[in-house]
């Protein structure tokens, strides 16, 4: 965290030094928000109650599917990402107790950064140079703590329908599967693009078409090296399968609320253009104001949805009104 | 022997849906585990996956040969890819005389052929521009002679295999003794020929640091190790005010991830290792596979494409090589 606070002020010094906050034209890098000029909110605009409604409908049995993994010391983390917790438990000291009642208590310190395990992409993460989500120049809009705009505060409910793709099942049907032996259960190997084409093979498998409104989130096989941590970990951070170019592209036009994987970035590394930078990011993120949801876990939908034939459901997760954050962890059911 | 690597069927992904489909053999020079091509630090299986990381957007099936810088097994090569049909061979070899015959066959065969960095009959060449690489290496050194060392008794170092005949080493010495003499065309050039060994780097330069106690040096060394290995030497001698060094490759031992922490680095931009001159072997696949493509649909293509060398530094490493992790 030390050193997090000093890379952040080394940061702000050089901008302020370099001019780097002055001043690229937004209009030319990025494009603007549907929703206005003053939009900081992005796709959850598109979670109405109209929307919230009939995603509803998905819930016919009750059943709750998890779809996010422990966060515990272990698992793969991107980068030099880490998470850590320190527990307060003084009062459970012999003596340390409070009152006749004896009352005791314990509580956490979190010292973690925001983008680990299963975790949101906000809409501040990602920009090309100084500009962000709506043609926003940030540079104007940074502390040393948080950011001023675009913040999670501003995002509405991700209460909406989910539809699992099952790319696994897309690619072995048409013969393009190749897996990786890393993984216990059958996975698409790194390195694989996924398309536009074989997600809509994977929701035709289903019988679904997707709506405005919808989270997509696509069941690869690699989150199983997730599931092995930390053994598996060097594997899991040396690329992945992903959606390239045009499958986000696809999914924009589709005006989906947020893409999901069992994946670290949810898109294809190696990535298709060596000289571009984790551009299916910019593509959802910067110019679509799509959220992209990493690390989910989504065997258990997989084999739910293998076994019943559908593959929707209502998408339950809340994101903590974390001012000025750029993402946050956290936690998801799927509700059948 | 033939050395048939492996077949590896590409998904048709990016290509339209009617396009016809293409089988492109590739015969690299070797795959031998840790052997370097081309007088860089690049492996023939970096060579190899950049051929199957470009060919994932292209209408293309791959069949990989390893030639193991052997002429007969070259040649069973090329054979079984005319017996096979391929609809076009890439041939990455260093023998001349093969390179004729397995030019024949294919002609005789009517199947095109790709050449990479030696000629094979007529056919299309993609090759490394050592001149021009050198030239780069050459100048950015003289660059930075002029401005720091104005008035200083400036030597140029080429240190490496110097004594190579092969792999276009006497093209890149003759470049960057060029590009450092842009500038100062009297500056006084040192060879200090490693053979090919990067352990001898230490003792050549610590000759040369006793010899010179007031000079300042441009050393340019013919590979990333060999430079790196400078650097330690410049080091160890309490020099490295002294000294700025150029490379030439930019393979992975000098570049790396944002924790990697390599000399060329955003957070290093004071190193006296000013940069190294991509010689991108890691994307050769990106490069050639659409050259084959241009061929295979009748458009004509130049008789040589060259790579486009450039000098990576601090300060363009990570455009040029995004990284995957971040910090």
């Amino acid at each position: 965290m030390k050193l997090a606070s000093i890379l952040a002020a080394g940061m702000l010094l050089l901008l302020s030094a370099s001019g780097a906050v002055a001043q690229t034209d937004c209009k030319k890098l990025v494009p603007p928000s549907p929703w206005g000029p003053n939009d900081q909110t992005g796709a959850t605009n598109r979670v109405t109650p109209a929307v919230t409604k009939a995603a509803a409908a998905e819930i016919q049995e009750g059943k709750v599917v998890p779809m996010s993994y422990p966060l515990v010391d272990g698992v793969p983390l991107f980068g030099t990402r880490f998470t850590k917790t320190i527990l307060t438990a003084t009062s459970l000291a012999p003596g340390a107790s409070f009152g006749e009642n004896e009352l005791t208590y314990m509580e956490d310190t979190w010292l973690s950064q925001s983008h680990v395990g299963t975790h949101l992409d906000g809409l501040g993460h990602i920009g090309r140079k100084d500009c962000y989500f709506n043609q926003i120049a940030m540079g104007k809009y940074i502390t040393q703590n948080n950011m001023t705009k675009l913040g999670l505060e501003h995002l509405k409910s991700f209460a909406t329908r989910g539809v699992l793709i099952d790319v696994v099942k897309v690619l072995q049907q048409s013969g393009k599967f190749k897996g990786n032996s890393a993984c216990k259960k059958p996975c698409v190997d790194k390195g694989t693009v996924l398309t536009s084409a074989d997600l809509q093979a994977g929701l035709k498998m289903y019988n679904v078409t997707l709506r405005e409104g919808d989270i997509v989130i696509i069941h690869t096989g690699w989150g199983d090296l997730f599931e092995q941590f930390p053994a598996q970990n060097a594997t899991y951070n040396s690329g992945e399968p992903g959606i390239g170019k045009d499958a986000a592209k696809w999914l924009a036009e589709q005006k989906v609320v947020a893409v999901g994987s069992d994946t670290w970035a949810v898109e294809v590394i190696p990535g298709e253009d060596p000289k571009e930078a984790f551009i299916v990011h910019n593509l959802l993120i910067t110019d679509a104001g799509i959220h992209i949801i990493e690390n989910v876990r989504t065997d258990l939908m997989a084999a739910e949805a293998a076994r019943t034939n559908r593959a929707t459901f209502f998408f339950n997760m809340t994101v903590p009104r974390a001012v000025g954050m750029t993402g946050n962890f956290v936690g998801i059911d799927g509700i059948r | 022997m033939l050395a048939l690597v492996a077949v590896l069927i590409v998904g048709s992904l990016g290509a339209g849906a009617d396009e016809r489909r293409y089988t492109i053999a590739f015969a690299n020079l070797t795959e031998e585990p840790g052997a370097t091509l081309g007088a860089t630090g690049f492996t023939g299986r970096e060579v190899r996956e950049s051929f199957v990381l470009a060919a994932r957007r292209l209408p293309v099936d791959l069949v990989f040969y390893d030639n193991r810088r052997d002429s007969r097994t070259a040649l069973d090569n090329a054979g079984d890819a005319v017996r096979r049909r391929v609809d076009l061979f890439i041939e990455y070899f260093h023998e001349p005389g093969a390179n004729e015959a397995v030019a024949r066959a294919f002609r005789e065969a009517r199947i095109p052929v790709l050449a990479i960095n030696y000629p094979v009959g007529d056919a299309p060449l993609y090759a490394a521009d050592n001149v021009t690489a050198g030239r780069i290496g050459g100048e950015a050194l003289a660059e930075f002679g002029a401005r720091a060392w104005q008035a200083a008794d400036v030597i140029g170092v080429v240190v490496g295999a110097v004594s190579n005949r092969h792999d276009g080493v006497p093209e890149r010495v003759q470049g960057l003794v060029d590009g450092l003499r842009r500038r100062q065309p009297s500056t006084r050039i040192v060879s200090l020929d490693t053979q090919g060994n990067p352990a001898t780097v230490a003792t050549l330069i610590g000759k040369l640091l006793a010899a010179q106690p007031k000079a300042k040096l441009l050393v340019a060394a013919l590979d990333d190790t060999t430079a790196l290995a400078a650097k330690s030497a410049l080091e160890a001698g309490g020099r490295l005010a002294d000294a700025a060094i150029v490379g030439f490759g930019c393979d992975r031992s000098i570049h790396g991830g944002a924790n990697d922490r390599k000399e060329i680095d955003p957070s290093n931009r004071g190193s006296i290792v000013l940069g190294s001159v991509a010689f991108y072997l890691d994307r050769y696949g990106y490069d050639v596979l659409p050259l084959a493509l241009r061929v295979l649909r009748g458009e004509r293509v130049p008789s040589r494409t060259m790579t486009a060398h450039k000098l990576i530094t601090a300060a363009n490493v990570f455009r040029e090589y995004p990284p995957y992790d971040m910090q």
